[in-house]
């Protein structure tokens, strides 16, 4: 933070905002991910019925399909906090 | 002396050189902007040094072998592993990263104003990190004993001495370009046997898109043989056993002292993101691939072992019987091997399958490369961390706060001496399979750090009584259900020794929400510096009010 010289006050409406989006990306991330782990373990019976690529479905989701998800969970969120941070103004590359 | 001893040396020796020169390299380039320089690292070399750090024994040399032996049930490893990033980069890491504090007791004791607190953190980061690396050493063991084709026991022993050397020399933490080469290295080792045994058996470079065929046919064969089919869930354990591990390795990811300092040293929150994303596509590649390397090795023993003449066996079976991991009785006495009298420890899977496969002695003295870095790594990350909270949280802060640099430091090369060795003393006779082990270390973080973390993070009410009182709670109801389902046979709802997580954080979580409640509530500037998280570092909460920071210069810019 060597770059700080001042305080400038803002609407804590704002900053509530992007709290309020973030919090609400990340619990829908995470019900994602839980569903693709938790959920398909719990009900993996139920879901062994069909084949993906020669795997049950509830293999497949175990061995692959889950880590794939949470990947791709990652990486969204950072492209969307990306976006975010730029609507409301935030730079952090600019920072030195 | 054999050609496969003198290849597996000569590749342990080159790779450990290569680590060494880079450290050096840096070392000597970079002494003056040394921690600028770490912060300069792109996010993508920044995840793989995260991914090397991760990766221990118990992913390299022992997950493949319990996806083997445990069929669906194995799965929980791959699923929890990787799962915990998810509430790791989510949950935790940007807001422990703007906090700025530089370990997992040092924030606890700040957050929670309380040098008790932070005492109880030290002692519980000192018994994870020691109950992880006796998962080391074993791994450890298991290579070197094959190496030199002694028992395993005496292999760990080595492996002590060498871990020793290693974490004197500083273990490497840190720097990141080390790291780097060490991901490469493992990654390679890992992913080489995994493609050559799906080009023999299917005629497929690609394992991941081609070991659904031998999932198949592993089906068809366990149906002939009449035994637990591999694909069927819950035949080793329960769905209730499944999801407690399951949630044990996720949350235990989330609390893990030496993950977690990965994220403190990023430069920005954007940062932690992105490392967070790029650590767990790296990581992912190997947990991928771990179940393909289960799925061919079972395939290979259940059709070109089993059934063969066992007085014409391979090479291989002799040096691996040498080792104690593995037997193979001709039980009825019909000179023919069959699979059930075929009996390998889950730990051996990994190391055992590239020679079992006939692959190379350069294919299975990489792998050897490969577990040594994943082990010692790992292992010398872990004593760093167990002498930094025994010379600094608990001796400096608390027994002796006027100790000389020079005490602190003899304090810290003694503790890691004394761990090393005490470690190694329990791994002679390991009380477990690698994974189990680890899986015991990450019960005792979801337990005591993952509620502590989380509530201090989230919950601004949270307190130091009430912090103090959880983590204790956690701490012993882990490991009294750690133990009684162990060696007691105790067990609740079909939930063995490795979820016991899932009990201890329950236990801690309610226990800190509940005393917090019944004791005073933290300062007002507790409070703000609790709710100053939610935000992004360009902003600071004070007093109900949100400031953004600016630079001049950066003003300007934005024009």
């Amino acid at each position: 933070m060597n770059g700080v010289k001042f305080l400038r006050k803002i609407d804590k409406k704002d900053a509530d905002a992007y709290f309020r989006i973030r919090t609400t990306l990340v619990v829908i991330y995470l019900l994602i991910g839980f569903s693709a782990s938790f959920g398909v373990v719990f009900f993996a019976e139920e879901l062994s019925g069909f084949s993906v690529n020669g795997f049950p479905f509830h293999y497949f989701m175990g061995a692959q399909g889950a880590v794939l998800i949470f990947i791709l969970l990652l990486f969204i969120n950072a492209i969307v906090n990306d976006r975010i941070d730029k609507k409301f103004g935030l730079d952090q590359d600019r920072k030195k | 002396m054999d050609t496969q001893f003198l290849v597996s040396l000569g590749l342990i020796l080159a790779t450990f050189g290569l680590y060494i020169g880079i450290a050096f390299y840096n070392l000597a380039r970079k002494t003056s902007d040394f921690y600028v320089a770490g912060r300069n690292v792109p996010a993508v070399f920044n995840g793989m040094a995260i991914g090397a750090d991760w990766m221990s024994a118990a992913s390299f040399i022992g997950m493949a072998g319990t996806v083997m032996l445990l069929g669906y049930d194995g799965l929980a490893y791959i699923m929890g592993w990787t799962g915990g990033y998810l509430l790791l980069t989510f949950l935790l890491a940007p807001q422990l990263r703007k906090s700025g504090r530089y370990t997992v007791p040092e924030f606890i004791g700040d957050r929670y104003r309380s040098s008790t607190a932070r005492l109880i953190a030290a002692v519980a980061t000192i018994i994870i990190s020691f109950t992880y690396s006796i998962g080391q050493l074993s791994g450890s063991g298991v290579v070197i004993g094959r190496l030199l084709e002694v028992d395993t026991a005496i292999g760990t022993m080595i492996g002590v001495a060498l871990i020793a050397f290693y974490s004197a020399l500083g273990g490497m933490k840190g720097i990141t370009w080390t790291q780097v080469a060490q991901y490469l290295v493992l990654i390679i080792a890992y992913l080489i046997p995994v493609i050559f045994m799906s080009l023999q058996l299917t005629n497929n470079p690609l394992p991941w898109l081609s070991y659904g065929q031998i999932v198949s046919e592993l089906q068809v064969l366990d149906v002939q043989l009449g035994i637990s089919e591999y694909v069927v869930p819950f035949t080793e354990a329960t769905r209730w056993q499944f999801l407690a591990l399951m949630f044990t390795l996720m949350a235990g990811t989330a609390g893990l002292p030496h993950v977690i300092v990965r994220f403190y040293t990023v430069p920005t929150m954007k940062a932690a993101r992105w490392s967070g994303a790029w650590a767990l596509l790296f990581i992912g590649l190997l947990y991928l691939s771990a179940p393909a390397y289960a799925a061919f090795s079972r395939f290979i023993l259940m059709t070109q072992v089993a059934g063969s003449s066992i007085a014409d066996l391979p090479a291989w079976t002799t040096s691996w019987v040498n080792t104690g991991q593995l037997s193979v009785a001709d039980q009825n006495g019909d000179g023919i091997l069959q699979w059930s009298e075929l009996v390998i420890s889950r730990d051996i899977v990994v190391m055992a399958t590239p020679e079992i496969a006939n692959l190379g002695v350069f294919v299975v003295g990489l792998m050897a490369a490969g577990a040594m870095a994943a082990a010692l790594s790992t292992a010398g990350g872990l004593m760093i961390a167990i002498s930094a909270a025994l010379s600094q949280d608990i001796y400096y802060r608390s027994i002796n706060p006027q100790a000389t640099e020079r005490q602190r430091l003899l304090v810290g090369r003694w503790s890691i001496i004394i761990a090393t060795v005490a470690a190694g003393i329990v791994a002679l006779d390991p009380p477990g399979a690698i994974t189990q082990i680890v899986a015991w270390a990450f019960a005792l973080a979801s337990g005591t750090f993952f509620p502590a973390l989380i509530l201090g993070v989230w919950w601004r009410r949270a307190n130091g009584p009430g912090v103090i009182a959880g983590m204790l709670v956690g701490l012993t109801v882990t490991l009294i259900y750690i133990f009684s389902a162990q060696y007691g046979g105790f067990t609740l709802f079909g939930i063995i020794d490795t979820g016991a997580g899932v009990f201890g954080a329950a236990a801690a979580i309610i226990t800190i929400i509940v005393v917090s409640l019944a004791t005073k509530a933290p300062s007002k500037e507790t409070q703000e510096e609790v709710m100053d998280l939610r935000y992004p570092e360009e902003m600071v909460y004070r007093d109900g009010e949100v400031w953004m920071k600016e630079s001049l210069d950066e003003t300007k810019v934005n024009k």
